[in-house]
């Protein structure tokens, strides 16, 4: 009989900063000896309320990057935590970002909301592989909830980056729209590659779009969100068509996924 | 299906006296579930002695039917209502304990004892069930599951040939019996002149070894094949489980589950007392001053199970039915190289609408 290690374990990491981002968004950087790859999440853990998966937003030296917005339960305890104080979770779970679909080409990168969280990390990284052009939009609903404001300078500085706001504001100079307008703008070569991560309706219409531009679906990759409880294909909370999110995904690309993610209610 | 190694010195011919002996042995050995009567049912529960044990009865299963009759002989019904899931995969499991000091939170792993456990009567669908259930939390998982695996690695099994089929069982039609061909340490086959008990094991040789007992002859091994012979002719194929499979996956569209949306409660009967079906939820059992991570069974079927942002991505019933079936039948065998589904027909009997499986495969396979 050999001993199994118990995948439910949690550790624990301490809080070394914490940015507020927005109203209810805060960043955390977690200290780690964790190895992860992005794309990943881990599930974190918030006493007597249960676990959320949530993605790894980067690594930055030995530090865990998680952002994390205060809708449920956990989300709400966990955005409570202060410098110092402990964070318990388990991870890192799932597949990452085929960067590599991209070498010495195009890479266009479209990120919806609290997506630009699951998109952030490869992006980061893009910057030292081998990419022709890399083009990343954001979209947001508002001025109040953009995310990483503090990073725009930077990643202007190697790659186009666009934002657009679904409501104007009168802070806001940029752009104000749909992402799939900006997109509708943007010339693309066909074998652009596609990371995507964004509210479901977000990315199928984006698809459709990409796909009238000529951009071959096996080339576009999502980033898809689902209730999940254990990460380890067991609960079967995340399961679309075949696949557990969780551990099949959270990425897949976009052709495998497509009967299952457009129908309704699948 | 993984065969334990069966080989000629290994099939004995016991009576009755020696049946009774061998319960014994292994109530000394294990504790025991066995089926019993129980609430006018039959279940596994725990059972200390051989007069506990549902012995000569007849269970009559319908669509959304149950009933109990005596019966001469001795292992003359099916299946319990309930599955072995119940203890390999238990309705809530705590995993852990976890105790709030000062600002530190300590975890206490409650991993399950390790007693040595003997199910008595198991039947070719359940050990069957158990194939699949190990290749879902074991055998088929990156992460393996160490609670499952200790409940599962202290288990002993005795199965039992069926020599009787209900209305609602189609193990032909899933391939998985009535022949009970692997997966056992010990295997009793009722015979006019007792019983044929077949090693399928070093434990189940192990626990034999006092036992009065003869071999047994090619005749007795020609009987027991002609049972499970009877025993398939107490079935009908249902459908072609391979080409049911290829051609679901071209009937997602919604007019094909609408009909069985329209009759479905979605009341969860079904997936709980399925022997395969696994999905669980994670509860939070809180005390004043500590919290128990519980998994506990949940059901595609319920209202909140696909919740996105407090939103169900399942709101109508036809999808969830959608959902379920295709897993079954379709979904499974990708995902772990088994179907979901065993035949043994418990779905069909406690579901309170009478829904029957079979004919809403048939039904949309054909349409």
């Amino acid at each position: 009989m050999f001993k199994l290690e118990n995948p439910y374990a949690l550790r624990r990491g301490r809080v070394a900063k914490v940015i507020k981002e927005t109203e209810n968004i805060y960043t955390f950087y977690i200290e780690t000896e964790e190895q992860a790859r992005p794309g990943q999440y881990n599930m974190l853990y918030a006493f007597g309320m249960g676990e959320a998966p949530i993605t790894i937003a980067s690594m930055e030296g030995e530090y865990l990057v998680h952002t994390v917005r205060a809708v449920g339960d956990v989300t709400r305890h966990i955005d409570e935590l202060k410098e110092g104080e402990i964070l318990y979770y388990r991870g890192p779970y799932g597949n990452t970002w085929d960067i590599e679909r991209a070498h010495k080409g195009e890479l266009l990168i479209i990120s919806g909301g609290l997506g630009l969280a699951a998109t952030r990390w490869v992006f980061e990284q893009a910057k030292t592989h081998h990419i022709k052009r890399l083009i990343h939009i954001y979209g947001s609903k508002d001025y109040h909830s953009l995310l990483y404001r503090y990073l725009y300078e930077h990643w202007h500085s190697y790659s186009e980056f666009y934002i657009t706001l679904e409501r104007p504001d009168p802070r806001w100079n940029g752009r104000v729209g749909l992402v799939t307008d900006l997109l509708r703008e943007i010339e693309l070569k066909e074998d652009t590659v596609v990371f995507t991560c964004g509210p479901d309706p977000m990315v199928k219409a984006c698809v459709s779009l990409l796909e009238n531009k000529g951009i071959k679906v096996y080339n576009i990759y999502a980033s898809l969100e689902r209730h999940m409880k254990c990460s380890l294909g067991t609960c079967g909370h995340c399961m679309i068509g075949p696949y557990f999110v969780c551990k099949d995904g959270p990425i897949f690309r976009y052709d495998l996924i497509r009967e299952y993610f457009e129908r309704k209610e699948v | 299906m993984e065969v334990k190694g069966e080989d000629e010195g290994s099939n004995y011919l016991i009576d009755l006296d020696s049946l009774v002996e061998l319960f014994g042995i292994l109530s000394q050995r294990y504790r025991v579930w066995a089926p019993k009567v129980k609430d006018g049912v039959i279940r596994y529960m725990p059972t200390s002695s051989f007069g506990e044990l549902a012995l000569g009865y007849r269970n009559i299963e319908l669509p959304g039917y149950y009933e109990l009759k005596k019966e001469e002989g001795y292992f003359t019904y099916t299946h319990p209502v309930n599955s072995l899931k119940e203890l390999l995969h238990p309705p809530e499991l705590p995993l852990m304990r976890v105790v709030k000091q000062s600002s530190e939170l300590l975890f206490d792993y409650t991993m399950p004892n390790g007693e040595r456990l003997c199910l008595f009567d198991v039947r070719a669908c359940d050990l069957w069930a158990l194939e699949v259930l190990d290749r879902v939390f074991i055998k088929n998982n990156p992460k393996p599951d160490p609670y499952y695996k200790s409940l599962r690695d202290n288990l002993f099994t005795v199965g039992v040939n069926c020599s009787y089929a209900t209305s609602t069982c189609f193990c032909t039609t899933m391939g998985t019996g009535p022949e009970v061909r692997g997966g056992y340490d010990l295997l009793l086959t009722e015979l006019k002149e007792g019983f044929l008990l077949q090693v399928g094991s070093e434990e189940g040789r192990e626990v034999i070894g006092p036992l009065k007992k003869r071999r047994a002859e090619e005749r007795h091994l020609q009987e027991k094949e002609n049972i499970i012979k009877r025993t398939e002719g107490m079935m009908q194929k249902d459908f072609h489980r391979q080409e049911a499979r290829e051609r679901l996956y071209g009937r997602m569209d919604e007019t094909y589950w609408e009909p069985v949306g329209k009759r479905c409660l979605a009341c969860t009967n079904c997936t709980q007392v399925c022997p395969t079906c696994f999905c669980f939820d994670m509860v939070e059992k809180n005390g004043l001053s500590e919290s128990y991570r519980v998994r506990a069974w949940d059901s595609c079927f319920s209202p909140s199970f696909a919740t996105l942002h407090r939103f169900n991505l399942r709101q109508s019933i036809h999808s969830r039915y959608r959902q379920w079936l295709m897993h079954k039948f379709a979904y499974w065998v990708d995902q772990f190289g088994t179907y979901g589904c065993v035949g043994c027909g418990r779905c069909i009997t406690w579901c309170p609408v009478g829904i029957d499986v079979r004919q809403e495969v048939r039904r949309i396979v054909q349409a």
